[in-house]
């Protein structure tokens, strides 16, 4: 067990942080305001390889082993006060990247994972459903066999990224009869299939600058070489893509922590009442030792989660656990800086009370607080 | 070569202790519907493959944890020692 950090490790945290903070923050109000997701900007994060942290190089990625990537995406998450463009790199990463990247058969990791590793392409990831929220494979769309192919039919429901995705890898059911057990089938549609359309955005509470938006597939006819992970594998295509994101986006909340804990140390040592700083007290410096034990605590269960990410399958449970701390940690955190920044803490053009309406979705995207405790007692065999 | 009996043996163990700690033993043969019998949840699945693959040294691919695969104690029993043989 070694807790220290490499110097590789320390340099691309410092070029991240350096690179999001003077590239990526421009106008952030504006566009949360105006709920607008940046083409841009997604383009500049290609210029630096962060669409493709882990795939291979060959294909376009930077090849990073998967604690090499939570490095990135903390200092990225510690840099970027655009949350929501944060949410769509990490949710495209984990959840279209890593499929393909893992699952995909040459011809598709040729085809697609240059384009989405180098910022030309943006990936989604299709599974909730009206009907099935955290009951995922209750699923009601359907892939039915046609003569070299299969035609779909269903609806999706908050897919992020779907307003831009060029790309979507899409879940339906292949056997009604088994559904999880083999019944599901992971499918890569491109956002030109006749049939598939995407509704008007879904506005939102928080991450107003990434898109959420539903689909609609309609008599999707695609030929056996969309399947991604062979027929009946959805199951396991969905459980990989879900380990990731619940250590990879959630490495990028462990750094938006710590931006907001250093904001409110920095705040508590300069604003003085009555000619003390307010950090002098302990009603405002025990809430900030709490946010920093948060921080710490967070920060370990993630990188642990990652050292086992593609070591064991039981990287499950600690991808859960770690979802689970940090999301309530980040909301936690959120509070206590609106709290210690007072009245410019609930100022909108402050960014903090944007950094708490940002944070309230964590415990609600991979898998809500609830599923992610079922998760932890059922591998305790309750 | 291992014997598929003792892949049996060592699977049943682990299933009673995991899934099903108040069972008889007796009531699980080589034959229980694990899966269609609801002993095999989603969750319960992804622990069992977990156990499979540590346990032999294998590994269970995506397309392959189906009931098919998974659904009873000979059918366990026969991917391994497939998988095993192969190795």
């Amino acid at each position: 067990m070694n807790f220290a950090s490499t110097p590789e490790h320390d340099a691309l945290r410092d070029q991240i942080r350096t690179f999001a903070r003077d590239r990526l923050n421009h106008d952030v109000v504006g566009r949360d305001r105006e709920r607008r997701f940046s083409p841009d900007l997604w383009r500049t994060c290609g210029t630096h390889g962060l669409p493709g942290l882990p795939a291979p190089v060959e294909h376009g990625g930077r090849g990073f082993d998967p604690l090499t990537c939570v490095v990135a995406l903390d200092a990225l998450g510690y840099g970027c006060t655009d949350h929501g463009l944060t949410f769509a790199l990490c949710a495209h990463l984990a959840a279209c990247v890593v499929p393909i990247w893992q699952f995909g058969t040459e011809a598709q990791q040729r085809r697609y994972l240059p384009g989405l590793c180098d910022g030309r392409l943006i990936g989604a990831h299709a599974m909730t459903e009206a009907e099935a929220g955290s009951d995922s494979f209750n699923m009601r769309t359907v892939a039915e066999r046609t003569a070299g192919g299969w035609r779909l039919h269903g609806a999706k429901k908050f897919v992020s990224n779907a307003l831009h995705a060029d790309l979507i890898v899409a879940f339906a059911l292949t056997e009604s009869s088994t559904r999880f057990h083999g019944g599901v089938t992971a499918f890569v549609l491109e956002r030109s299939t006749p049939g598939l359309t995407i509704s008007a955005p879904i506005d939102t509470m928080g991450l107003r600058t990434a898109s959420v938006a539903d689909i609609r597939l309609e008599d999707v006819r695609v030929e056996d070489a969309h399947v991604l992970g062979g027929v009946g594998a959805g199951a396991g295509v969905f459980a990989r893509a879900m380990d990731w994101e619940r250590i990879c986006l959630f490495a990028a909340h462990v750094g938006q922590m710590e931006r907001l804990l250093d904001r409110a140390v920095t705040h508590a040592r300069t604003r003085q009442v009555g000619g003390v700083a307010i950090g002098k007290h302990q009603a405002v410096s025990h809430r900030i030792a709490d946010m920093k034990v948060r921080v710490d605590a967070a920060r370990l269960l993630t990188y642990r989660a990652a050292s086992r990410l593609g070591v064991t399958r039981a990287v499950a449970l600690d991808a859960a656990i770690a979802k689970l701390f940090v999301s309530e940690a980040l909301v936690q955190t959120a509070m206590d800086t609106v709290q210690i920044l007072g009245g410019n803490g609930y100022a909108t053009d402050h960014e903090v009370e944007r950094a708490l309406r940002d944070a309230v979705g964590a415990r609600i995207y991979s898998g809500t607080s609830e599923i992610q405790r079922n998760i932890i007692s059922g591998w305790l065999g309750l | 070569m291992i014997d598929p009996r003792e892949i049996q043996s060592i699977v049943k163990a682990h299933i009673l202790d995991r899934f099903l700690p108040q069972a008889n033993a007796d009531e699980l043969t080589t034959e229980t519907p694990l899966i269609a019998g609801g002993i095999l949840d989603s969750l319960a699945t992804v622990r069992l493959v977990t156990f499979l693959e540590e346990r032999f040294g294998i590994e269970v691919k995506a397309h392959e944890a189906n009931a098919e695969n998974l659904g009873s104690l000979a059918q366990i029993a026969d991917l391994v020692r497939r998988k095993v043989d192969r190795a």
